[in-house]
């Protein structure tokens, strides 16, 4: 156990102290989260289109989170390439299912430093009012996050060599991400008072039907996800 | 014997066309494609059942012909989404007069779509050994795997408009289906049997010229 937690916190510090010396990754996706925000806003000024305020921003909100994340996921294992640090990480002494769960959790921090920044700006421009509490709030974005980061940490390691890596990374990654943006999206549009917590009929959302029943399947998301990636990494970054 | 296989697929769903097209009528009309469109879902299903399998096969393994069969399974897989697809499209147009609509089991749909399209894209790019691309690949359909579940759970559980518990008038209509089902999985079958030694006859010629 105390194993493990070294490792752990041995690649977590050295990632987050590359990232604060070089600041390669942070202001590209603060800036690039900032743009999609703004871009969709002027798309949804009142007048112009019928679509209201929660529904774009819950939308900005979302295609934010996935494109910048995938910035974070793709440099991570990218970073690595150069002067062999990706042999040298894997010859620590180390499970390779620690180093997933090292990145893993690197990944999450930088993903939640952004959304510290760019939700606040989101909720300004789209002129939302948090109508379900923040704690809440705080909650879905957190399992957003995970969700997002687990599957995207596991396969930028395995898009590393090709030539079209970033743009392989991002189908990937949103093909297997697409069910659970069904239930983020539904959680965020009851957040922002857009929706009943309750839904009924037979449209896509009320497939989710209420709140409690959103975050369960984003929990449950989050959990095959993160324990399909642990298991199956070392067979990923195998030579 | 593989043509034996082609050639029963091929008279069963001759069968099932002509029962479907005489006896077998659903009025109205459009609702016909249920003959084309149950059998190629079902199928669809099927082909992933069989990729995940191999990629299973493939990790534990290591043995290439595992690969061979989850490549051949998911581009059968492929077509058979994209039948199920369109067909789906032209039925939904006719019966409901949209061509699409955000329904539960239209979405789980295009995403099984989506999902198969990822892995032949990501097949295709992925550069090294074969035995890295193999394993890759495997990781890929397996966690993709884990999306359909969604798929299987949305088609039976969930009011939707999109009935799965059709009523049959006759028995004409549940043979024409039967065997539309038989044979499409014949085909699917024949299909992946088809493109696994093709795709091996491939390898063989490659390691010939290498020599």
């Amino acid at each position: 156990m105390s194993q493990l937690w070294l490792g752990l916190r041995a690649i977590i510090i050295k990632d987050i102290v590359v990232e604060l010396r070089a600041r390669q990754v942070l202001p590209t996706m603060v800036v690039l989260g900032m743009l999609i925000v703004f871009i969709l806003r002027m798309a949804s000024e009142p007048g112009s289109t019928a679509i209201g305020g929660p529904v774009m921003g819950v939308a900005a909100l979302w295609i934010a989170f996935l494109f910048s994340g995938l910035l974070a996921q793709e440099r991570s294992f990218a970073a690595e390439q150069h002067n062999g640090c990706m042999d040298g990480l894997l010859l620590a002494p180390l499970d390779a299912g620690t180093i997933y769960l090292a990145k893993l959790l690197a990944n999450v921090i930088m993903l939640a430093i952004f959304e510290a920044i760019v939700v606040p700006i989101t909720l300004i421009a789209f002129n939302l009012h948090v109508a379900g509490g923040w704690p809440r709030l705080a909650a879905v974005l957190l399992l957003g996050n995970l969700g997002i980061s687990s599957v995207g940490t596991l396969f930028s390691a395995a898009v590393q060599l090709t030539r079209t890596r970033g743009s392989l990374l991002s189908i990937v990654v949103l093909v297997i991400l697409m069910p659970m943006m069904i239930p983020a999206t539904f959680s965020l549009l009851v957040l922002f008072g857009a929706m009943p917590e309750e839904v009924g009929g037979s449209g896509t959302l009320a497939f989710v039907g209420s709140f409690k029943a959103a975050i369960g399947y984003m929990i449950a998301f989050d959990a095959i996800f993160v324990v399909a990636s642990w298991l199956l990494f070392g067979v990923v970054v195998e030579e | 014997m593989r043509r034996l296989l082609f050639a029963l697929a091929f008279i069963l769903l001759i069968a099932s066309t002509w029962i479907g097209l005489t006896q077998g009528q659903i009025v109205p009309v459009q609702r016909n494609i249920l003959y084309a469109h149950v059998p190629n879902s079902v199928c669809a299903l099927l082909c992933f059942v069989v990729l995940l399998l191999a990629s299973i096969g493939t990790l534990i393994s290591g043995r290439q012909a595992w690969d061979l069969v989850a490549v051949a399974s998911a581009e059968a897989g492929f077509v058979f989404a994209t039948i199920l697809n369109a067909t789906g499209m032209l039925f939904s147009r006719a019966e409901w007069n949209v061509w699409w609509t955000a329904s539960p089991r239209l979405v789980t749909s295009a995403i099984l779509w989506f999902l198969y399209a990822v892995y032949l894209i990501l097949r295709a790019s992925l550069p090294g050994s074969q035995r890295r691309r193999a394993r890759i690949c495997a990781v890929f359909g397996i966690i993709a795997f884990l999306d359909v579940p969604l798929v299987f759970i949305s088609a039976r559980f969930i009011p939707d408009i999109h009935r799965p518990n059709f009523s049959f008038d006759s028995h004409w209509q549940t043979m024409a289906l039967m065997l539309g089902m038989a044979g499409t999985t014949l085909l699917a079958a024949a299909l992946i049997w088809l493109r696994t030694s093709l795709l091996r006859d491939g390898v063989d010629l490659e390691k010939q010229l290498l020599q």
